[in-house]
């Protein structure tokens, strides 16, 4: 059987403006990030034939060719999961390019959060499924969710207390250089543990803020990227991933609630690339609260089980010349909050050459979505 | 509803669905947990079939009630306005002997004596005629 591993590139890269309000719709910004994706490319909307969008977002992918003129839409598709979704557009945008379906796809993701009220503010009358045996309890936000398994993966792993607010400390220093994002002033550990507690153990500064924008990219097959204007980033391997008894956010009635959905992703991406975590040059990792991201580190074989902590502690991730270089655009925490997305377009950049946190000599890099949920990835090379 | 306890309402589990058992033995005080036909895994949260092995068949049994504590968190306000009327609130993840885990709450377990791996047992809080949660307090308390 064919892989489609090395046969699709991002040619093309778009987006809106950060913003707490953004002061115009999803509608808008989404338009506004494709058209910029596809001037990026030196492609135009006549070139569209495939759309793919992360769930819960306004408009279908037929709205949006619509309102492009776009003449047939060949390919599309809406990806769930959540977070979990961030790569899943580029995931079937390059499984639908490779098997022909169509040429040039957009993937793409609008989110309005900041100007919404937030769906769990409210509850329903009556709570049904799983979530029924969460919410009596006062587990509510995803923030409590996570909060909920932090404490215990601290325990087990013995790795210092501190090391969640490294990852929020090292994400705004490399914020603080990109005009993009929503927060860029530098912060230490000492004002991420003196920020308002959220749920214990996780402070204020170790969530994600909400934020309004919009984030799109083009895929083609890497013979037509070739000819394009940019540098492609070639896809060297995509993946999803869901696992037996999972539950979102706790994972806690799978027997081991560390062993992630993204860790059943690491192993058909590494191995449809035929690569391993010891060649990845920078990864972007999903990051809605700090734990996460170790969970992410461990995940994708970075490090053991447990050793997450320890290695965030040690300094492995700080700075463009890290061991291990993260999330080089201030991630969801201090870039913006676009669901992962913004982790797309970064990855893009490294590969290109042209973040503002540049990693020295990028062959590899990784874009991983919320591991902690129904997930998705993928590889990028040059 | 008045406008008070509008604003106060606690989110409270639908006890209609694939659940009702489960809450039919709470209103009972009883702790029930699915067990599979063909695997006889212990399953919690509910389903329509096991998660283990996805055979079909399943029945309600009681489990002991003996549990430990696997985790917990302390949430802060912003809250649901029940939640914030009383907080900071604790809520904790359980390992029930049997081994499926479950989010609950701890009566009369003062949040400075919450340890890792404490022995706990079943207890029963009955919100109004219908509806009992399930939670936990210090075993042989
Ligand atoms: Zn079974």
């Amino acid at each position: 059987m064919s892989s489609i591993a090395g046969r699709t590139a991002i040619a093309g890269i778009g987006t809106t403006e950060f913003a707490r309000h953004i002061g115009r719709g999803e509608e808008l910004t989404a338009l506004e990030a494709i058209r910029a994706a596809l001037e990026d490319a030196g492609l135009g909307t006549g070139d569209v034939d495939g759309i793919f969008q992360v769930e819960g977002q306004k408009g279908e992918p037929w709205d949006v060719a619509q309102r492009l003129g776009v003449e047939r839409l060949r390919a599309f598709s809406t990806v769930g999961g959540g977070g979990g979704a961030a790569c899943g557009p580029v995931v079937w945008a390059a499984v639908a390019v490779a098997t022909g379906m169509c040429e040039v796809a957009i993937a793409y993701r609008a989110r309005h959060r900041g100007s919404m009220q937030r769906p769990w503010a409210g509850s329903p009358a009556r709570v049904t499924g799983r979530r029924a045996f969460e919410l009596p309890h006062g587990l509510v936000a995803p923030a409590q969710q996570i909060a909920l398994t932090a404490r215990r993966y601290l325990h087990e792993s013995g790795a210092p207390e501190d090391c969640f607010a490294r990852v929020a400390v090292v994400q705004r220093d490399h914020a603080s250089r990109n005009s993009r994002a929503v927060f860029r002033d530098p912060i230490t550990i000492d004002d991420v543990l003196s920020s308002r507690m959220i749920a214990e153990p996780l402070h204020l500064l170790e969530c994600c803020p909400e934020t309004d924008g919009a984030c799109a990219v083009v895929v083609t097959s890497v013979e037509r990227a070739r000819d394009l204007q940019q540098p492609p980033a070639v896809i060297a391997g995509v993946a999803q991933a869901s696992t037996k008894r999972h539950s979102l956010m706790t994972n806690l009635h799978a027997p081991d609630p560390f062993e992630w959905p993204a860790k059943s992703a690491a192993r058909d991406l590494y191995g449809m690339a035929g690569l391993g975590p010891q060649d990845v040059d920078v990864a972007l990792l999903y990051d809605m609260f700090t734990p996460v991201v170790l969970y992410g580190l461990e995940s994708y074989g970075f490090c053991k089980r447990g050793e997450a902590g320890h290695f965030v502690a040690a300094g492995s991730i700080d700075g463009a010349n890290a061991k291990l270089p993260l999330n080089t655009h201030g991630g969801n925490m201090s870039e913006g909050f676009l669901h992962g997305f913004n982790h797309v377009l970064e990855g893009v950049r490294q590969i290109r050459g042209s973040s503002t946190s540049q990693v020295a000599s990028v062959d590899v890099a990784l874009v991983g979505a919320a591991p902690v949920v129904p997930t998705s990835s993928f590889l990028l090379t040059k | 509803m008045s406008e008070h306890s509008m604003i106060e309402a606690r989110p409270l589990p639908d006890i209609t669905d694939v659940a009702a058992p489960f809450w039919e033995a709470t209103r009972r005080h009883e702790l029930v947990v699915q067990y599979c036909a063909a695997c006889n895994t212990a399953q919690f949260p509910p389903e329509v079939s096991c998660t283990e092995c996805g055979a079909p068949d399943l029945t309600w049994r009681p489990v002991s009630g003996r549990a430990r504590l696997y985790s917990w968190t302390v949430a802060h306000p912003p809250l649901l306005p029940y939640f914030a009327a009383r907080a900071p609130w604790p809520v904790v993840a359980v390992e029930l002997e049997e081994g499926p885990r479950m989010v609950s709450r701890l009566i009369d377990v003062p949040i400075d004596d919450y340890a890792f791996d404490l022995p706990l047992e079943v207890a029963f809080e009955d919100i109004d005629e219908e509806i009992s949660l399930v939670v936990f307090k210090r075993a042989g308390g």
